[in-house]
């Protein structure tokens, strides 16, 4: 996949200019330094790695990339062997042809694909001024047609699947880009993404390698940049632990070790912790294109749902959960029956049978950024627990170090701002505002989006020990990986029916193939 | 079910890794930050402290008397009431209520109207006044929680509405209540000052205990920092919101009695000059005791603080028109400043 990998050698000693080079880069913010000396070398025509766990300074690095923040005094960022100015101006980061497709992608839900593509760069003519929108279109569908992503440029950004807006984005990225030159940045670009969808983006990706462009890309997976990247970095509590590494030399187990600083060590299997009693039924739910569906779930019981994006799981997991209305259909937990077809204004009723939803939105849907941690911990019991006049401190203050305790959040500040927290720190904050409640039933969409291997284990953990408990779990997920290791049983949607329910010794493969429709040997993810 | 389930990686001892770096430590002493964390919460209380001792200094003998006292603690109850109607909108996230002082002035006109005009004793008066303020709160928030028009359309219509409907209640005249023992519900001397400054102080001690205290006032505070994320944790979204503009009608129909009751008239088109005060006092309390969050205390300072600098500076020989640069410097500078601490917790 490399063009020429004639770089740097891993003790950062420089060799030929790179396409992107940094230096000796910091990043100060009050208190906490994010990022230290930071060293990074990308080679022309090179796909490198960069990893590292959740509030390790990656994603300060690609906003100092992107102008948004100033990096302390004495360090460097040179494209092509030219240093760039602090902080980086966005149009000498465009002339430089770095572009960066953000983890959350960066669109604008009500305007037409094109007008997304071309944010920024709209060419006005005539004595008006006007946007020559017929100039604009075709000038998208080119890019998109260069993509071989076949998108209706009129289109709603917001009515496109998944897959579809990370196409936009990668679009915005790329439409300025000379053959022979620039550096697209993959912030997480991919998390959005399906198996089958992920195969197809790094199709795309080698072309744009193959027409001479160099790629950054941040990703939680690391099976990702073992087989896809040339060369990875690793960065851990801001500073640089392995700059550069051939990737051919390292597997999933070295880099984690590397990220963490610690090793991980793979235990054998676990029983089911499944009883014989009901957690959950729910009866005739009919919610988009599902209809009629029926599902049990028994105590300590862990269901996956799964299917390829748009196949109705998600709207399953929504309804079940109470974020939104279904056409009809019922809950029953325990002695309490919920309709899930009324309309509501709020989850009262869900928390009161001590239903827990973990949304796929961890910031929106499941904490508030500017409450703290010990708020957002304890928001669905505040008024079960606290008296009408008086909240209680007592009680919050014991719920809340449990859960920092049992979770490993961190910082172990119940008062912190749940938005100051890394993505893992909060997806643990929101698992454990349900967890602390003792579930009767647990709905967690992606419960390990984007959070690092740490604390991927810390909430794997925390599943298993709810369920050991007696609550039934319900995970609605695309990761094949997550549902492998936790569920006893998967149901497979596609087109809003239940086409295929797994169980016994699951396999990240059969849950793909289950998906896809296919028959094993699937052809590898990545050739 | 016996099915058995493949186990993740655990993790083990880390000082098995011998290549482990130091976390990175604070770059600063956290001395250094308490410091910072004291100066943003209590700057407005120097600087306050700092206006009283530079006026005293340039006008000695008249800034402190106790005259000057007296003119800045006993004639805040009208903003006071306000302030904390509008915050009830505000902390759950309804930017901007804008009717607030169109209903305080309607129903400070319907009272003097029905007791001088129509020759309803003046308790019952009260009543309606108060009455006619709630419902005002009632069509707001049905038109914006129920109907979900857009809250600054409904405000600045529904104020422009009843502004109308009091100014021709109220003929443009002042409507002078009849002399009666009503006021002394607003001007009973307690301790030097008038028993109304006591009611302010008492509405703004209980309104930040609802909203530290109780789990009210933390689904309130929810409500406002994000609606999804209150839903989905069983919160009343639209039970508080709704909630919260009849509350804040009440304040401000309470507001508008004693206030009638402490200076024994109203006249209809002074409503509008309450709009830039009001605004000026909420935003300025962001920057007062929970720096970049709305609260009452600090918005009860803001009222107080306002007044002073306004009292001073008229003092020291400035026209009238230094209220409004007054104001108006204050509220810019006190929403930057909110935004500044806000974007520094999140």
């Amino acid at each position: 996949m490399v063009a020429s990998v004639t770089v740097v050698g891993n003790d950062g000693t420089d060799v030929a200019p790179g396409r992107l080079e940094v230096a000796q880069l910091s990043k100060t913010f009050g208190p906490a330094r994010v990022l230290r000396s930071v060293r990074l070398s990308v080679a022309p025509g090179e796909l490198h790695g960069l990893v590292g766990q959740n509030g390790c300074g990656k994603s300060t690095l690609v906003k100092i990339l992107t102008g948004v923040y100033t990096p302390d005094p004495g360090g460097s960022i040179a494209v092509d062997g030219r240093r760039l100015r602090m902080p980086v101006h966005p149009s000498e980061q465009r002339e430089a042809g770095v572009s960066v497709v953000h983890q959350h992608l960066g669109l604008v839900d009500d305007r037409t694909v094109w007008e997304n593509v071309r944010l920024g760069r709209y060419q006005a003519r005539g004595p008006f001024r006007r946007i020559d929108r017929r100039a604009e279109q075709e000038a998208v569908a080119q890019v998109l047609a260069r993509l071989g992503r076949r998108i209706r440029v009129t289109e709603l950004a917001g009515t496109l699947s998944a897959e579809d807006r990370a196409t936009i984005a990668i679009a915005r990225a790329v439409q300025d880009h000379r053959p022979g030159g620039g550096l697209i940045v993959f912030d997480e670009s991919t998390r959005a993404l399906g198996q089958e969808a992920r195969g197809r983006f790094f199709g795309l990706v080698r072309s744009l390698i193959a027409d001479g462009a160099s790629v950054l890309l941040i990703s939680h997976r690391l099976e990702e940049i073992v087989e896809a990247t040339d060369r990875v970095t690793v960065l851990r509590d801001g500073e640089v632990v392995e700059a550069g590494l051939d990737t051919r030399s390292v597997d999933e187990a070295a880099l984690t070790r590397l990220m963490l600083g610690r090793h991980l060590v793979t235990h054998g299997r676990v029983d089911s912790h499944a009883r014989d009693d009901l957690a959950a039924s729910v009866r005739s739910l009919s919610v988009g294109q599902v209809t009629g569906l029926d599902l049990d779930v028994r105590r300590g019981e862990i269901v996956g749902l799964t299917g390829l994006m748009g196949s109705g799981f998600e709207e399953v997991a929504e309804a079940v959960g109470g974020a939104r209305r279904a056409e009809s259909g019922s809950l029953t937990v325990g002695d309490r029956r919920i309709s899930l077809g009324s309309r509501r204004a709020s989850t009262e009723e869900f928390v009161r049978a001590r239903v827990g939803y973990v949304p796929e939105r961890r910031l929106g849907e499941g904490l508030a950024a500017e409450m703290s941690v010990a708020e957002n911990l304890t928001l669905p019991r505040v008024r079960s627990r606290g008296h009408r006049f008086r909240t209680g401190r007592a009680w919050q203050a014991e719920e809340t170090a449990a859960m920092i305790t049992k979770l490993d959040i961190k910082p172990p500040d119940p008062s912190a701002p749940a938005g100051t927290l890394s993505g893992g720190n909060q997806q643990k904050v929101v698992l454990a505002k349900w967890l602390a409640g003792q579930p009767e039933l647990l709905m967690l969409r992606e419960p390990t989006q984007a959070v690092d291997v740490g604390a991927r284990h810390d909430i794997i953990d925390a599943i298993r020990a709810v369920a050991r408990a007696g609550c039934g779990v319900l995970i609605a997920s695309i990761d094949a990986a997550d549902l492998a290791v936790l569920c006893d049983r998967v149901l497979v949607f596609r087109d809003g029916t239940v086409t295929g329910e797994l169980a016994g010794n699951l396999g990240q493969d059969d849950i793909i193939h289950a998906t896809f429709g296919i028959s094993p040997p699937q052809k590898d993810l990545l050739s | 079910m016996n099915a058995a389930r493949q186990d993740h990686g655990d993790v083990a001892d880390a000082s098995a890794a011998g290549d482990v770096a130091p976390p990175p430590g604070p770059a600063r002493p956290a001395v250094g930050l308490q410091v910072r964390h004291f100066a943003s919460r209590y700057a407005v209380l120097g600087v306050w402290a700092l206006l009283i001792v530079v006026f005293t200094i340039a006008k000695p003998g008249v800034f402190m008397t106790r005259s000057s006292f007296e003119s800045i603690f006993n004639g805040q109850y009208a903003l006071v009431f306000m302030t904390m109607a509008l915050l009830c909108t505000i902390i759950v996230g309804e930017f901007v209520d804008l009717s607030v002082p169109a209903v305080f002035g309607f129903a400070a006109t319907i009272l003097p109207v029905l007791v001088t005009n129509h020759h309803w004793p003046v308790w019952a008066a009260a009543v309606v006044a108060v009455l006619g303020a709630l419902a005002c709160g009632f069509v707001n928030g049905l038109l914006v929680v129920v109907a979900g028009v857009n809250t600054i359309v409904v405000t600045l219509g529904m104020g422009t509405l009843i502004t109308g409907i009091a100014l021709w209640m109220s003929n443009l005249n002042t409507i002078v209540l009849p002399p009666s023992g009503f006021a002394k519900i607003a001007i009973l001397p307690v301790g030097g000052l008038y028993v109304s400054f006591f009611y302010g102080a008492a509405v703004a001690l209980a309104f930040a205990y609802v909203l530290g205290c109780t789990p009210l006032g933390r689904h309130m505070r929810f409500t406002g920092a994000s609606r999804e994320v209150s839903r989905l944790s069983g919160v009343r979204v639209n039970r508080i919101r709704f909630g919260s503009f009849v509350a804040a009608s009440a304040f401000s129909g309470v507001g508008a009695v004693v206030t009638v009751a402490a200076i024994g008239s109203y006249n209809a088109t002074t409503s509008d000059s309450y709009l830039l005060p009001v605004f000026a006092s909420v935003f300025l309390g962001t920057a007062v005791i929970q720096p970049g969050r709305f609260n009452p205390i600090g918005t009860w300072i803001g009222i107080y603080f306002l007044t002073t600098g306004i009292t001073g500076l008229e003092q020291l020989g400035l026209q009238t028109w230094v209220s409004d640069v007054f104001y108006g410097g204050v509220l810019v500078i006190a929403v930057t400043i909110a935004t500044l601490l806000r974007r520094r917790t999140t």
